[in-house]
Protein backbone atom coordinates (compact mmCIF):
# COMPACT_ATOMS: atom_id res chain seq x y z
CA UNK A 1 0.00 0.00 0.00
CA UNK A 2 2.53 2.09 1.17
CA UNK A 3 5.13 1.09 -1.32
CA UNK A 4 2.47 1.68 -4.49
CA UNK A 5 1.82 4.94 -2.98
CA UNK A 6 5.24 6.32 -3.01
CA UNK A 7 5.40 4.30 -6.22
CA UNK A 8 2.46 6.97 -7.34
CA UNK A 9 4.83 10.24 -6.09
CA UNK A 10 7.49 9.67 -8.90
CA UNK A 11 4.40 10.83 -11.20
CA UNK A 12 3.72 13.22 -9.21
CA UNK A 13 6.96 15.10 -8.72
CA UNK A 14 6.21 18.54 -10.89
CA UNK A 15 3.27 18.99 -8.69
CA UNK A 16 4.94 18.32 -5.72
CA UNK A 17 7.66 20.68 -7.01
CA UNK A 18 5.31 23.71 -7.20
CA UNK A 19 3.95 22.78 -3.74
CA UNK A 20 6.98 23.23 -1.90
CA UNK A 21 7.79 26.41 -4.10
CA UNK A 22 4.61 28.12 -3.02
CA UNK A 23 5.18 27.43 0.29
CA UNK A 24 8.75 28.66 1.09
CA UNK A 25 8.14 31.61 -0.90
CA UNK A 26 5.56 32.74 1.38
CA UNK A 27 8.38 31.87 4.16
CA UNK A 28 10.48 33.92 2.28
CA UNK A 29 7.61 37.08 1.62
CA UNK A 30 7.04 36.94 5.11
CA UNK A 31 10.94 37.36 6.07
CA UNK A 32 12.31 39.65 3.21
CA UNK A 33 12.56 43.37 3.82
CA UNK A 34 11.99 45.87 1.44
CA UNK A 35 15.44 46.07 -0.63
CA UNK A 36 15.47 45.47 -4.61
CA UNK A 37 18.49 43.06 -4.29
CA UNK A 38 16.39 40.56 -2.04
CA UNK A 39 13.62 41.13 -4.11
CA UNK A 40 15.06 40.21 -7.20
CA UNK A 41 16.35 36.62 -5.05
CA UNK A 42 13.25 35.36 -4.91
CA UNK A 43 12.20 35.92 -8.95
CA UNK A 44 15.54 34.38 -9.79
CA UNK A 45 14.31 31.70 -7.45
CA UNK A 46 10.64 30.93 -8.08
CA UNK A 47 11.79 30.98 -12.18
CA UNK A 48 14.14 28.15 -11.60
CA UNK A 49 12.17 26.51 -9.66
CA UNK A 50 9.25 26.54 -12.64
CA UNK A 51 12.35 26.05 -14.73
CA UNK A 52 13.24 22.65 -12.78
CA UNK A 53 9.95 21.16 -13.01
CA UNK A 54 10.20 21.06 -16.40
CA UNK A 55 12.85 18.33 -16.44
CA UNK A 56 10.39 15.94 -14.70
CA UNK A 57 7.60 17.06 -17.31
CA UNK A 58 9.42 16.03 -19.88
CA UNK A 59 10.47 12.71 -18.31
CA UNK A 60 6.77 12.07 -18.06
CA UNK A 61 5.93 12.86 -21.82
CA UNK A 62 7.62 9.32 -22.74
CA UNK A 63 6.21 7.69 -19.92
CA UNK A 64 3.16 4.99 -20.08
CA UNK A 65 -0.17 6.90 -19.25
CA UNK A 66 -1.09 5.85 -15.74
CA UNK A 67 -4.46 6.43 -13.44
CA UNK A 68 -2.70 7.35 -9.60
CA UNK A 69 -4.19 7.88 -6.17
CA UNK A 70 -7.00 6.10 -7.30
CA UNK A 71 -7.91 7.10 -10.15
CA UNK A 72 -7.94 10.41 -9.05
CA UNK A 73 -5.21 11.89 -10.97
CA UNK A 74 -4.30 10.62 -14.64
CA UNK A 75 -0.42 11.47 -15.94
CA UNK A 76 -0.55 10.90 -19.97
CA UNK A 77 1.13 12.82 -22.37
CA UNK A 78 -1.73 15.34 -22.97
CA UNK A 79 -2.10 16.54 -19.61
CA UNK A 80 2.00 16.82 -19.50
CA UNK A 81 1.95 18.82 -22.39
CA UNK A 82 -0.80 21.36 -21.37
CA UNK A 83 1.41 21.41 -17.97
CA UNK A 84 4.67 22.46 -19.72
CA UNK A 85 2.24 25.51 -21.29
CA UNK A 86 1.28 26.45 -18.26
CA UNK A 87 4.66 26.10 -16.58
CA UNK A 88 5.82 28.49 -19.50
CA UNK A 89 2.74 30.84 -19.05
CA UNK A 90 3.56 31.31 -15.69
CA UNK A 91 7.07 32.30 -15.92
CA UNK A 92 6.53 34.21 -18.39
CA UNK A 93 4.12 36.25 -16.38
CA UNK A 94 6.12 36.46 -13.36
CA UNK A 95 9.14 38.24 -15.32
CA UNK A 96 6.71 40.50 -16.79
CA UNK A 97 5.70 41.07 -13.55
CA UNK A 98 8.88 42.18 -12.40
CA UNK A 99 9.52 45.10 -14.95
CA UNK A 100 5.38 45.97 -14.82
CA UNK A 101 4.54 49.31 -13.04
CA UNK A 102 1.03 48.17 -12.76
CA UNK A 103 1.80 45.38 -9.51
CA UNK A 104 2.03 47.14 -6.35
CA UNK A 105 6.42 47.03 -5.41
CA UNK A 106 5.54 45.76 -2.14
CA UNK A 107 3.05 42.80 -3.44
CA UNK A 108 4.96 41.83 -6.41
CA UNK A 109 6.61 39.00 -4.38
CA UNK A 110 2.82 37.91 -3.63
CA UNK A 111 1.87 38.23 -7.45
CA UNK A 112 4.55 35.17 -7.87
CA UNK A 113 3.14 33.54 -4.82
CA UNK A 114 -0.72 33.31 -6.21
CA UNK A 115 0.66 32.43 -9.91
CA UNK A 116 1.99 29.85 -8.43
CA UNK A 117 -0.93 28.55 -6.86
CA UNK A 118 -2.82 28.64 -9.81
CA UNK A 119 -0.56 26.92 -11.40
CA UNK A 120 -1.10 24.21 -8.91
CA UNK A 121 -4.79 23.86 -9.62
CA UNK A 122 -4.53 24.73 -12.97
CA UNK A 123 -2.16 21.21 -13.21
CA UNK A 124 -4.55 19.48 -10.85
CA UNK A 125 -7.32 20.39 -13.29
CA UNK A 126 -5.47 19.29 -16.45
CA UNK A 127 -4.95 15.76 -15.26
CA UNK A 128 -8.30 15.45 -13.28
CA UNK A 129 -9.65 12.33 -13.52
CA UNK A 130 -12.72 12.19 -11.38
CA UNK A 131 -15.38 14.91 -10.60
CA UNK A 132 -13.93 15.91 -6.84
CA UNK A 133 -10.34 16.58 -9.00
CA UNK A 134 -12.14 18.56 -11.01
CA UNK A 135 -13.87 20.42 -8.85
CA UNK A 136 -11.24 21.29 -6.15
CA UNK A 137 -8.97 22.21 -9.51
CA UNK A 138 -11.45 24.65 -10.51
CA UNK A 139 -11.68 26.01 -7.18
CA UNK A 140 -7.63 26.33 -6.54
CA UNK A 141 -7.71 28.29 -9.79
CA UNK A 142 -10.97 30.50 -9.29
CA UNK A 143 -10.23 31.31 -5.27
CA UNK A 144 -6.68 32.64 -6.26
CA UNK A 145 -7.81 34.41 -9.38
CA UNK A 146 -9.99 36.58 -7.55
CA UNK A 147 -7.28 37.93 -5.46
CA UNK A 148 -4.97 38.04 -8.21
CA UNK A 149 -7.57 40.06 -9.88
CA UNK A 150 -7.91 42.49 -7.17
CA UNK A 151 -4.13 42.85 -6.25
CA UNK A 152 -3.99 46.62 -7.09
CA UNK A 153 -5.71 47.06 -4.31
CA UNK A 154 -5.94 51.36 -3.76
CA UNK A 155 -7.55 51.41 -7.27
CA UNK A 156 -11.31 50.70 -7.72
CA UNK A 157 -11.50 49.30 -10.68
CA UNK A 158 -9.08 46.55 -9.63
CA UNK A 159 -11.35 45.94 -6.56
CA UNK A 160 -14.77 45.98 -9.08
CA UNK A 161 -12.66 43.43 -11.17
CA UNK A 162 -12.14 41.14 -8.47
CA UNK A 163 -15.73 41.29 -6.86
CA UNK A 164 -17.71 40.45 -10.43
CA UNK A 165 -14.94 37.79 -10.73
CA UNK A 166 -15.67 36.52 -7.16
CA UNK A 167 -19.26 36.64 -7.80
CA UNK A 168 -19.69 35.44 -11.19
CA UNK A 169 -17.05 32.82 -10.23
CA UNK A 170 -19.51 31.54 -7.52
CA UNK A 171 -22.40 31.10 -9.31
CA UNK A 172 -21.53 29.24 -11.77
CA UNK A 173 -19.09 27.06 -9.54
CA UNK A 174 -22.01 26.18 -7.71
CA UNK A 175 -24.37 25.81 -10.67
CA UNK A 176 -21.83 22.98 -11.86
CA UNK A 177 -21.23 21.47 -8.83
CA UNK A 178 -25.24 21.01 -8.78
CA UNK A 179 -25.08 19.04 -11.79
CA UNK A 180 -22.27 17.25 -10.70
CA UNK A 181 -24.23 15.88 -7.61
CA UNK A 182 -27.02 14.70 -9.87
CA UNK A 183 -24.53 13.36 -12.17
CA UNK A 184 -22.97 11.39 -9.48
CA UNK A 185 -26.68 10.43 -8.51
CA UNK A 186 -27.74 9.49 -11.59
CA UNK A 187 -24.45 7.36 -12.88
CA UNK A 188 -23.96 6.22 -9.27
CA UNK A 189 -20.21 7.04 -9.07
CA UNK A 190 -17.59 10.21 -9.06
CA UNK A 191 -15.00 8.29 -11.33
CA UNK A 192 -14.95 9.32 -14.81
CA UNK A 193 -14.12 5.25 -15.10
CA UNK A 194 -16.92 3.79 -13.65
CA UNK A 195 -19.32 6.46 -14.60
CA UNK A 196 -19.15 6.39 -18.69
CA UNK A 197 -20.24 3.04 -18.76
CA UNK A 198 -23.79 4.07 -17.20
CA UNK A 199 -24.17 6.28 -19.60
CA UNK A 200 -24.85 3.29 -22.35
CA UNK A 201 -27.88 2.32 -20.60
CA UNK A 202 -30.20 5.21 -19.87
CA UNK A 203 -33.60 6.34 -20.81
CA UNK A 204 -36.68 7.99 -20.40
CA UNK A 205 -36.52 10.70 -17.25
CA UNK A 206 -32.68 9.71 -16.33
CA UNK A 207 -31.44 10.58 -19.32
CA UNK A 208 -32.61 13.97 -19.50
CA UNK A 209 -31.24 14.41 -16.11
CA UNK A 210 -27.93 13.54 -17.40
CA UNK A 211 -28.55 15.77 -20.13
CA UNK A 212 -29.68 18.96 -18.08
CA UNK A 213 -26.30 17.95 -15.51
CA UNK A 214 -24.13 17.52 -18.03
CA UNK A 215 -25.35 21.37 -19.21
CA UNK A 216 -24.87 22.45 -15.38
CA UNK A 217 -21.64 21.24 -15.39
CA UNK A 218 -20.50 22.45 -18.57
CA UNK A 219 -21.68 26.01 -16.93
CA UNK A 220 -18.42 25.76 -14.61
CA UNK A 221 -15.75 24.66 -17.16
CA UNK A 222 -17.49 27.36 -19.98
CA UNK A 223 -17.10 29.89 -17.04
CA UNK A 224 -13.59 29.54 -16.91
CA UNK A 225 -12.39 30.02 -20.46
CA UNK A 226 -15.27 31.86 -21.22
CA UNK A 227 -17.53 30.77 -23.61
CA UNK A 228 -20.97 31.87 -24.66
CA UNK A 229 -23.13 33.44 -22.66
CA UNK A 230 -20.36 33.30 -19.74
CA UNK A 231 -17.94 35.46 -21.67
CA UNK A 232 -19.78 38.73 -19.76
CA UNK A 233 -17.06 38.96 -17.09
CA UNK A 234 -13.83 38.80 -19.13
CA UNK A 235 -13.41 42.14 -20.35
CA UNK A 236 -14.33 43.46 -17.04
CA UNK A 237 -12.15 41.30 -15.40
CA UNK A 238 -9.47 42.10 -18.15
CA UNK A 239 -9.61 45.54 -17.80
CA UNK A 240 -9.37 45.89 -14.09
CA UNK A 241 -6.83 43.52 -13.16
CA UNK A 242 -3.18 44.80 -13.15
CA UNK A 243 -1.70 43.72 -16.95
CA UNK A 244 0.56 40.36 -15.59
CA UNK A 245 -2.52 39.37 -14.65
CA UNK A 246 -4.12 40.01 -17.15
CA UNK A 247 -1.46 38.35 -19.12
CA UNK A 248 -1.39 35.14 -16.54
CA UNK A 249 -5.55 34.89 -16.62
CA UNK A 250 -5.50 34.74 -20.77
CA UNK A 251 -3.25 31.70 -20.44
CA UNK A 252 -2.98 29.14 -17.65
CA UNK A 253 -6.70 29.11 -16.64
CA UNK A 254 -7.89 29.12 -20.23
CA UNK A 255 -5.45 25.83 -21.35
CA UNK A 256 -6.65 24.17 -17.97
CA UNK A 257 -10.33 24.64 -18.74
CA UNK A 258 -9.79 23.42 -22.43
CA UNK A 259 -7.77 20.01 -20.87
CA UNK A 260 -11.21 19.60 -18.72
CA UNK A 261 -13.28 20.12 -21.40
CA UNK A 262 -11.27 17.66 -23.89
CA UNK A 263 -11.11 15.19 -21.66
CA UNK A 264 -14.73 15.11 -20.39
CA UNK A 265 -15.28 15.07 -24.11
CA UNK A 266 -13.30 12.24 -24.86
CA UNK A 267 -14.51 10.03 -21.96
CA UNK A 268 -17.99 10.64 -22.23
CA UNK A 269 -19.33 11.57 -26.12
CA UNK A 270 -17.35 9.22 -28.41
CA UNK A 271 -20.24 6.15 -28.82
CA UNK A 272 -22.25 7.94 -31.19
CA UNK A 273 -25.22 8.14 -28.83
CA UNK A 274 -28.44 10.87 -28.43
CA UNK A 275 -25.96 12.27 -25.78
CA UNK A 276 -23.23 12.18 -28.18
CA UNK A 277 -25.06 13.88 -31.07
CA UNK A 278 -26.67 16.76 -28.92
CA UNK A 279 -22.96 17.44 -27.22
CA UNK A 280 -21.46 18.29 -30.53
CA UNK A 281 -24.59 20.29 -31.48
CA UNK A 282 -24.24 21.97 -28.42
CA UNK A 283 -20.52 22.80 -28.75
CA UNK A 284 -20.69 23.86 -32.69
CA UNK A 285 -23.41 27.02 -31.56
CA UNK A 286 -21.64 27.85 -28.57
CA UNK A 287 -17.82 27.95 -30.52
CA UNK A 288 -19.80 30.47 -33.27
CA UNK A 289 -21.17 32.19 -31.17
CA UNK A 290 -17.72 33.03 -28.95
CA UNK A 291 -16.11 33.37 -32.10
CA UNK A 292 -18.48 35.92 -33.19
CA UNK A 293 -19.32 37.49 -30.14
CA UNK A 294 -14.95 37.60 -29.24
CA UNK A 295 -14.11 39.02 -32.55
CA UNK A 296 -17.31 41.59 -33.32
CA UNK A 297 -16.90 43.45 -30.03
CA UNK A 298 -13.45 43.37 -29.89
CA UNK A 299 -13.73 46.00 -33.53
CA UNK A 300 -15.54 49.04 -31.08
CA UNK A 301 -13.10 48.81 -28.21
CA UNK A 302 -10.97 51.59 -27.37
CA UNK A 303 -8.42 50.19 -24.94
CA UNK A 304 -5.62 47.61 -26.22
CA UNK A 305 -6.11 45.59 -22.64
CA UNK A 306 -9.83 45.10 -23.71
CA UNK A 307 -9.30 44.71 -27.44
CA UNK A 308 -6.84 41.55 -26.11
CA UNK A 309 -9.38 40.52 -23.77
CA UNK A 310 -12.25 40.19 -26.76
CA UNK A 311 -9.37 38.49 -29.01
CA UNK A 312 -8.86 36.22 -26.26
CA UNK A 313 -12.49 34.77 -26.46
CA UNK A 314 -12.33 34.59 -30.37
CA UNK A 315 -9.17 32.43 -30.07
CA UNK A 316 -11.15 30.19 -27.25
CA UNK A 317 -14.04 29.51 -29.71
CA UNK A 318 -11.74 29.10 -32.92
CA UNK A 319 -10.01 26.38 -30.02
CA UNK A 320 -13.11 24.79 -29.26
CA UNK A 321 -13.53 23.59 -32.86
CA UNK A 322 -10.86 21.08 -31.92
CA UNK A 323 -13.20 19.81 -29.79
CA UNK A 324 -15.97 19.44 -31.88
CA UNK A 325 -14.71 16.90 -34.14
CA UNK A 326 -14.12 14.13 -31.40
CA UNK A 327 -10.56 12.68 -32.66
CA UNK A 328 -7.01 12.70 -32.10
CA UNK A 329 -6.35 15.24 -35.02
CA UNK A 330 -8.40 17.76 -33.15
CA UNK A 331 -6.64 17.09 -29.41
CA UNK A 332 -3.27 17.55 -31.84
CA UNK A 333 -5.01 21.24 -33.35
CA UNK A 334 -5.60 22.29 -30.01
CA UNK A 335 -2.26 21.78 -28.68
CA UNK A 336 -0.57 23.19 -31.16
CA UNK A 337 -3.08 26.29 -30.83
CA UNK A 338 -2.05 26.28 -27.45
CA UNK A 339 1.70 26.05 -27.71
CA UNK A 340 1.73 29.04 -30.44
CA UNK A 341 -0.81 31.23 -28.53
CA UNK A 342 1.07 31.12 -25.33
CA UNK A 343 3.99 33.03 -27.33
CA UNK A 344 2.25 35.28 -29.05
CA UNK A 345 -0.05 36.48 -26.35
CA UNK A 346 3.06 36.76 -23.80
CA UNK A 347 4.37 39.32 -26.28
CA UNK A 348 1.55 41.02 -26.81
CA UNK A 349 1.06 41.55 -22.99
CA UNK A 350 5.34 42.45 -22.79
CA UNK A 351 4.55 45.46 -25.25
CA UNK A 352 1.30 46.65 -24.29
CA UNK A 353 2.57 46.44 -20.50
CA UNK A 354 5.43 48.53 -21.46
CA UNK A 355 3.88 51.15 -23.37
CA UNK A 356 0.59 51.42 -20.69
CA UNK A 357 3.43 51.76 -17.72
CA UNK A 358 5.25 54.85 -19.98
CA UNK A 359 2.11 56.85 -20.59
CA UNK A 360 -0.11 55.50 -18.27
CA UNK A 361 -2.76 54.48 -20.40
CA UNK A 362 -3.88 51.78 -22.21
CA UNK A 363 -5.69 53.20 -25.47
CA UNK A 364 -4.75 52.71 -28.92
CA UNK A 365 -2.87 56.34 -28.83
CA UNK A 366 0.05 54.55 -26.89
CA UNK A 367 0.63 52.80 -30.07
CA UNK A 368 1.02 55.97 -32.29
CA UNK A 369 4.52 56.22 -34.81
CA UNK A 370 6.12 53.17 -32.15
CA UNK A 371 7.67 52.30 -35.41
CA UNK A 372 9.76 55.63 -35.49
CA UNK A 373 10.31 55.85 -31.53
CA UNK A 374 11.39 51.70 -31.50
CA UNK A 375 11.80 49.87 -34.38
CA UNK A 376 12.03 46.17 -33.03
CA UNK A 377 9.10 46.45 -30.46
CA UNK A 378 7.07 48.02 -33.63
CA UNK A 379 7.92 45.18 -35.92
CA UNK A 380 7.68 42.51 -33.11
CA UNK A 381 4.38 43.70 -32.28
CA UNK A 382 3.18 43.94 -35.97
CA UNK A 383 4.60 40.34 -36.97
CA UNK A 384 2.40 39.37 -33.66
CA UNK A 385 -0.93 40.83 -34.25
CA UNK A 386 -0.41 39.02 -37.87
CA UNK A 387 0.36 35.81 -36.38
CA UNK A 388 -3.02 36.26 -34.23
CA UNK A 389 -4.57 37.35 -37.21
CA UNK A 390 -3.86 33.94 -38.85
CA UNK A 391 -1.51 34.98 -41.67
CA UNK A 392 1.46 33.46 -42.97
CA UNK A 393 4.18 33.00 -42.50
CA UNK A 394 3.62 32.68 -38.61
CA UNK A 395 2.92 30.30 -36.10
CA UNK A 396 -0.76 31.48 -36.18
CA UNK A 397 -1.70 30.63 -39.88
CA UNK A 398 -0.24 26.91 -39.24
CA UNK A 399 -2.51 26.81 -35.54
CA UNK A 400 -6.01 28.04 -37.59
CA UNK A 401 -5.34 26.15 -40.69
CA UNK A 402 -4.83 22.71 -38.64
CA UNK A 403 -8.37 23.84 -36.55
CA UNK A 404 -9.75 24.15 -40.39
CA UNK A 405 -8.57 20.95 -41.73
CA UNK A 406 -9.63 19.06 -38.94
CA UNK A 407 -13.15 21.07 -39.12
CA UNK A 408 -13.50 20.38 -43.27
CA UNK A 409 -12.22 16.75 -42.55
CA UNK A 410 -15.18 15.85 -40.87
CA UNK A 411 -17.48 17.46 -43.05
CA UNK A 412 -18.31 19.98 -40.81
CA UNK A 413 -18.94 23.41 -43.89
CA UNK A 414 -21.01 25.64 -41.89
CA UNK A 415 -18.86 26.77 -39.01
CA UNK A 416 -15.93 26.84 -41.08
CA UNK A 417 -17.22 29.40 -42.74
CA UNK A 418 -18.38 31.04 -39.53
CA UNK A 419 -14.65 30.61 -38.74
CA UNK A 420 -13.24 31.92 -42.21
CA UNK A 421 -15.23 35.21 -41.77
CA UNK A 422 -14.36 35.84 -38.34
CA UNK A 423 -10.63 35.09 -39.27
CA UNK A 424 -11.18 38.18 -41.77
CA UNK A 425 -13.00 40.08 -39.10
CA UNK A 426 -10.09 39.45 -36.39
CA UNK A 427 -8.00 40.75 -39.52
CA UNK A 428 -9.77 43.87 -39.51
CA UNK A 429 -9.04 44.80 -35.82
CA UNK A 430 -5.30 43.64 -35.43
CA UNK A 431 -4.34 45.85 -38.75
CA UNK A 432 -5.85 48.76 -37.28
CA UNK A 433 -3.60 48.62 -34.49
CA UNK A 434 -0.33 48.05 -36.96
CA UNK A 435 -1.73 50.77 -39.16
CA UNK A 436 -1.69 53.17 -36.22
CA UNK A 437 1.85 51.48 -35.37
CA UNK A 438 2.87 52.49 -38.53
CA UNK A 439 1.08 55.56 -40.17
CA UNK A 440 0.03 57.47 -36.97
CA UNK A 441 1.48 60.53 -35.90
CA UNK A 442 2.90 60.67 -32.08
CA UNK A 443 2.71 63.61 -30.62
CA UNK A 444 6.29 64.28 -29.39
CA UNK A 445 8.70 62.61 -31.17
CA UNK A 446 10.58 61.25 -28.12
CA UNK A 447 12.09 57.86 -27.84
CA UNK A 448 10.45 54.55 -25.92
CA UNK A 449 12.84 54.83 -22.73
CA UNK A 450 13.44 52.54 -20.37
CA UNK A 451 12.80 49.11 -21.93
CA UNK A 452 15.83 47.81 -20.94
CA UNK A 453 18.20 45.18 -22.80
CA UNK A 454 17.16 42.75 -20.76
CA UNK A 455 13.25 43.33 -21.82
CA UNK A 456 14.09 43.16 -25.25
CA UNK A 457 16.22 39.90 -25.10
CA UNK A 458 12.81 38.08 -23.33
CA UNK A 459 10.86 39.78 -26.41
CA UNK A 460 12.90 38.50 -29.58
CA UNK A 461 13.32 34.99 -27.21
CA UNK A 462 9.74 34.81 -27.28
CA UNK A 463 9.46 35.96 -30.79
CA UNK A 464 11.56 33.35 -31.99
CA UNK A 465 8.76 30.54 -31.47
CA UNK A 466 6.92 32.52 -33.24
CA UNK A 467 8.35 32.44 -36.30
CA UNK A 468 9.59 28.92 -36.12
CA UNK A 469 6.52 27.21 -35.66
CA UNK A 470 5.10 29.30 -38.74
CA UNK A 471 7.88 27.57 -40.88
CA UNK A 472 9.16 24.46 -39.23
CA UNK A 473 6.26 23.41 -37.32
CA UNK A 474 6.41 19.40 -37.95
CA UNK A 475 8.37 18.71 -35.09
CA UNK A 476 6.23 20.41 -32.70
CA UNK A 477 3.10 18.59 -34.76
CA UNK A 478 5.21 15.61 -34.26
CA UNK A 479 5.11 16.15 -30.45
CA UNK A 480 1.56 17.06 -29.86
CA UNK A 481 0.65 14.33 -31.88
CA UNK A 482 2.15 11.97 -29.82
CA UNK A 483 0.17 14.26 -26.77
CA UNK A 484 -3.43 13.64 -28.22
CA UNK A 485 -3.52 10.09 -27.54
CA UNK A 486 -4.48 9.22 -24.10
CA UNK A 487 -6.62 6.87 -21.89
CA UNK A 488 -10.24 6.82 -20.83
CA UNK B 1 -40.51 8.00 6.59
CA UNK B 2 -38.00 10.42 4.69
CA UNK B 3 -36.92 9.70 1.22
CA UNK B 4 -35.04 10.69 -1.55
CA UNK B 5 -36.94 12.71 -3.40
CA UNK B 6 -38.21 14.76 -0.31
CA UNK B 7 -34.36 15.48 0.32
CA UNK B 8 -34.13 16.43 -3.72
CA UNK B 9 -37.11 18.41 -3.06
CA UNK B 10 -35.78 20.76 -0.56
CA UNK B 11 -32.18 20.99 -1.93
CA UNK B 12 -33.98 22.04 -5.56
CA UNK B 13 -35.85 24.62 -3.13
CA UNK B 14 -32.37 25.88 -1.64
CA UNK B 15 -30.49 26.04 -5.09
CA UNK B 16 -33.64 28.24 -6.79
CA UNK B 17 -33.72 30.48 -3.56
CA UNK B 18 -30.26 30.82 -3.85
CA UNK B 19 -30.66 31.87 -7.64
CA UNK B 20 -33.02 34.34 -6.74
CA UNK B 21 -31.24 36.10 -3.97
CA UNK B 22 -28.25 36.19 -6.09
CA UNK B 23 -30.13 37.67 -8.92
CA UNK B 24 -32.69 40.12 -7.09
CA UNK B 25 -30.99 41.11 -4.13
CA UNK B 26 -28.10 44.22 -4.56
CA UNK B 27 -26.37 44.06 -1.22
CA UNK B 28 -23.02 42.61 -1.78
CA UNK B 29 -23.07 40.17 1.53
CA UNK B 30 -26.67 39.21 0.52
CA UNK B 31 -24.71 37.61 -2.72
CA UNK B 32 -22.11 35.83 -1.15
CA UNK B 33 -25.28 34.32 1.07
CA UNK B 34 -26.94 33.15 -1.86
CA UNK B 35 -23.71 31.06 -3.35
CA UNK B 36 -23.29 29.95 0.03
CA UNK B 37 -27.48 28.70 -0.50
CA UNK B 38 -26.14 27.04 -3.90
CA UNK B 39 -23.22 25.26 -2.80
CA UNK B 40 -24.97 23.90 0.54
CA UNK B 41 -28.07 22.39 -1.92
CA UNK B 42 -25.55 20.77 -3.79
CA UNK B 43 -23.78 19.31 -0.75
CA UNK B 44 -27.22 18.21 0.45
CA UNK B 45 -28.09 15.81 -2.77
CA UNK B 46 -24.32 14.46 -2.39
CA UNK B 47 -25.33 13.35 1.20
CA UNK B 48 -29.11 12.55 -0.04
CA UNK B 49 -27.51 10.59 -2.79
CA UNK B 50 -24.82 8.44 -1.05
CA UNK B 51 -27.12 7.28 1.86
CA UNK B 52 -30.23 6.44 -0.30
CA UNK B 53 -28.91 5.95 -4.20
CA UNK B 54 -25.32 4.56 -4.66
CA UNK B 55 -24.36 2.67 -1.35
CA UNK B 56 -20.82 4.37 -1.16
CA UNK B 57 -18.89 6.94 0.27
CA UNK B 58 -17.63 9.05 -2.41
CA UNK B 59 -20.54 11.23 -2.17
CA UNK B 60 -19.95 12.12 2.30
CA UNK B 61 -16.75 12.93 1.62
CA UNK B 62 -17.64 15.67 -1.65
CA UNK B 63 -19.76 16.68 1.04
CA UNK B 64 -16.59 17.49 3.13
CA UNK B 65 -14.82 19.29 0.14
CA UNK B 66 -17.62 21.57 -0.48
CA UNK B 67 -17.53 22.48 3.23
CA UNK B 68 -13.84 23.53 3.07
CA UNK B 69 -14.02 25.15 -0.33
CA UNK B 70 -17.06 27.49 0.90
CA UNK B 71 -15.54 28.81 3.77
CA UNK B 72 -12.75 29.70 1.44
CA UNK B 73 -14.80 30.99 -1.11
CA UNK B 74 -16.65 32.91 1.56
CA UNK B 75 -13.19 34.59 3.41
CA UNK B 76 -11.30 35.71 -0.39
CA UNK B 77 -15.15 36.91 -1.07
CA UNK B 78 -15.99 39.14 1.81
CA UNK B 79 -12.27 40.56 2.03
CA UNK B 80 -13.08 41.34 -1.39
CA UNK B 81 -16.05 43.26 -0.19
CA UNK B 82 -14.51 44.77 2.44
CA UNK B 83 -11.77 46.57 0.25
CA UNK B 84 -14.89 47.81 -2.04
CA UNK B 85 -16.51 49.24 1.31
CA UNK B 86 -13.62 50.63 2.26
CA UNK B 87 -13.24 52.33 -1.07
CA UNK B 88 -16.32 53.22 -2.20
CA UNK B 89 -18.33 53.47 1.20
CA UNK B 90 -21.10 50.88 0.34
CA UNK B 91 -22.21 47.77 -0.67
CA UNK B 92 -24.47 47.97 -3.34
CA UNK B 93 -23.80 46.04 -6.26
CA UNK B 94 -25.39 48.57 -8.61
CA UNK B 95 -22.21 51.00 -7.17
CA UNK B 96 -19.73 48.24 -8.97
CA UNK B 97 -20.61 50.01 -12.67
CA UNK B 98 -16.64 51.18 -13.71
CA UNK B 99 -15.56 48.46 -15.67
CA UNK B 100 -18.26 49.09 -18.88
CA UNK B 101 -17.96 49.80 -22.79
Amino acid sequence: MLQELFGYLSYYIPELMCIVLMTTLLVAEASVKDEHGSRDKIYAYAIAVLGLTLIPLCQNMGKNPVHIFHNAITIDAFSTLVKIIMVLGTMGAIWLSRSSRDIYTNLKSEFAIMAVGVLIGGMLLASANNMLTVYLGIETLSILSYVMSSLKRDESTSTEAGMKYALYGGLSAGVALFGISHLYGTLGSIQFVEMMPKLAGLEGGRLAIVLISFLMFFVGIGYKISLFPFHMWTPDVYQGSPIPVTAFFSIVPKMAGLATLVRVSFVFFTDGSALTVSWIGLMLVISAMTMTVGNVTAIGQSSVKRLLAFSSIGHVGMMILGVVVLNEVGVQAILFYGISYLFMTLIAFYITSHLSDMYGTDTYDVFKGLIYKHPVMAIIMASVLFSLAGMPPFSGFIAKFNIFSVVIEKKYYGIAIVAAVNSVISLYYYMKLAKIMVFGKSDGEERVLGFTFQNQAVIVALFIPVVVLGIFWEQVMVLSGNASVFIK
Amino acid sequence: MVSLASYLIISLILFVVGLVVMIARKNIVAILLGIELILNAAALNFVAYSRYATNNLDGHIFSLFIIVVAAAEAAVGLAIVIRFFQIKETIHIDEATQLRN
